[in-house]
């Protein structure tokens, strides 16, 4: 893998993680405010 | 409603923005004279590992707040930073390995730095393991305060341990990962901007998860004292008719 | 430390030890794990005299902070919430209780370290040398694991005594006794300073015995 393959792996790896965390977390909050709301 | 989420998307805004900026820069940037292309993994490795000991350092800062105050929101303090601090942490370890692969040709090094920050992963998540066993927010937030502090005070002993035991097998300086040889002002601007980027990340992150965790114990407050019988309960009607010990 | 302290911590560590001459988990369970794990090795990678003899000191430090902490598992386990809420209505000292569990733990340590460190000794021909130090080696070490394993079983809920959480919770942190005890034996064998991988465990041992007092009150007002 050349060079810039690498880099472009790192990026991936960096920003594609981050978006599956931060759509993760997003779920988990709409899901719990979803229930809180039907607590009350 | 409207005014509601506008004002929960900043945090996602303003990632948005850091990152545009810090990808811009770590795009436009020259190669560095020593490592090539391969420094802009740098731009990333660098802040992950940055955010990964703030991090920990916010834990710390929680599980002590958490020990004097006994007040829960240092716990939720404490415990969004340790998810997130997990997050980055692997992070770094993993893009520390796609840098090595290609300019060492071997994916783990056992350096010190490397080393230090797998130990600190390790703690992380026994940190996360134990929070998982406790039912009870005091509980819990109790057990967790008390190895926050224990983490916090022997990772400096096993930072001098790792960088001791590494001193004295010391091969050649080849094997010494260094940073770049900031020549070019540029290559120190992508730094800085990744660096920032990733703060904005984790200040955002951290809004979002403190805020999960204060929903997620408004709802187990909650149906913890739905429950509970209500207070009038054990006052009951009297009984009319019947004989004694009818019921 | 006042007599009330001290009568305190003998009674934990008296409870502590007729405990285990009545259940024997460190003689029967813990031991032979080790024991067993030492075994295994050989048969896993080869049994070259010279590879054996490399690795043997390493790997019988790590299967001491792996699988020695458990000493400190089996008795927490016992304490049901309960027990320790009846125990402490008794006015025991929850730092009191600490120290003396911290200390049963550490004596209980030294002898797996003893006897799976002979077995150690015949399967891989390690050579024993600095025979003093390496004792005190042995002692340090366990009063740090103990120290580690007592505080981390504390923060441990009972139900949870029979997964590898304590373990995993001691683990990275008693890499700098790992190093020390390893670096101690290599040190003896080159002819290189040992004390200052001396005083670093002394100070783990320290550091640990402080915040495990100093939060033993604290944990258990939660």
């Amino acid at each position: 893998m050349s060079d810039w393959g690498w880099v472009a792996l790192a990026y991936a790896v960096a920003y594609g993680s981050l978006a599956v965390y931060i759509a993760t977390l997003t779920a988990r909050l709409r899901a719990a405010r979803e229930r809180f709301e039907e607590l009350q | 409603m409207p005014s509601e989420i506008r004002s929960r998307s900043w945090p996602w805004v303003a990632i948005g923005v850091s990152v545009a900026v810090a990808l811009s820069l770590a795009i436009v940037s020259p190669a560095d004279t020593v490592q090539g292309e391969l420094v802009r993994i740098m731009y990333v490795h660098v802040p992950a590992a940055w955010l990964a000991y703030l991090a920990f350092t916010v834990t710390l800062v929680g599980s002590g707040g958490y020990l004097v105050t006994r007040r829960l929101s240092w716990d939720r303090v404490a415990a969004s930073s340790a998810e997130i601090g997990v997050y980055f942490t692997g992070l770094a370890i993993g893009l520390g390995m796609i840098w090595a692969k290609p300019t060492w040709g071997v994916w783990w090094t056992w350096d010190a730095r490397l080393t230090l920050t797998a130990v600190m992963f390790f703690v992380y998540v026994g940190y996360l393991a134990l929070r998982n066993t406790a039912d009870d927010s005091r509980v819990r937030a109790g057990r967790s305060a008390v190895l926050g502090i224990l983490g916090a005070a022997l990772i400096p002993l096993v930072h001098f341990s790792v960088v001791w035991w590494r001193t004295l097998h010391q091969p050649a300086s080849l094997l010494r990962p260094d940073g770049p040889a900031i020549e070019d002002p540029l290559i120190l601007w992508a730094l800085l901007a990744g660096v920032v980027a990733f703060t904005v990340i984790y200040v955002a992150l951290m809004v979002k998860r403190i805020e999960l965790h204060q929903v997620a114990d408004s709802i187990r407050d909650f149906e913890r004292s739905a429950d509970r019988p209500v207070a009038g309960a054990s006052v009951t009607a009297p009984q009319l008719g019947g004989g004694l010990g009818d019921e | 430390m006042n007599a009330g302290f001290r009568s305190q911590v003998a009674a934990v560590v008296e409870r502590d030890l007729r405990r285990e001459r009545r259940r024997g988990d460190v003689v029967w369970v813990t031991i032979p794990f080790g024991a067993m794990a030492l075994f295994l090795l050989p048969l896993a990678i080869g049994v070259d005299t010279q590879l054996l003899q490399r690795i043997g000191p390493g790997m019988y430090w790590v299967v001491v902070m792996l699988f020695g902490v458990l000493v400190s598992v089996g008795r927490a386990s016992i304490e049901t919430g309960a027990q320790r809420d009846a125990v402490s209505l008794l006015g025991l000292d929850p730092a009191a209780a600490y120290v003396g569990r911290s200390m049963s733990a550490a004596g209980l340590l030294l002898v797996y370290e003893i006897v799976v460190g002979v077995v150690a000794v015949v399967l891989y021909n390690i050579e024993v040398i600095g025979f003093p130090w390496l004792v005190l080696t042995l002692v340090i070490t366990a009063v740090g694991l103990g120290l580690l394993g007592s505080l981390a079983a504390s923060l441990v809920s009972s139900s949870s005594a029979g997964s590898a959480l304590v373990p995993l919770l001691v683990a990275p942190l008693s890499v700098p006794l790992l190093l020390g005890a390893t670096q101690v034996y290599e040190g003896l064998r080159l002819g290189r300073s040992i004390l200052p991988w001396m005083l670093l465990m002394v100070v783990v041992m320290l550091v640990t015995a402080i915040v495990g007092v100093g939060t033993a009150r604290p944990l258990q007002e939660t």
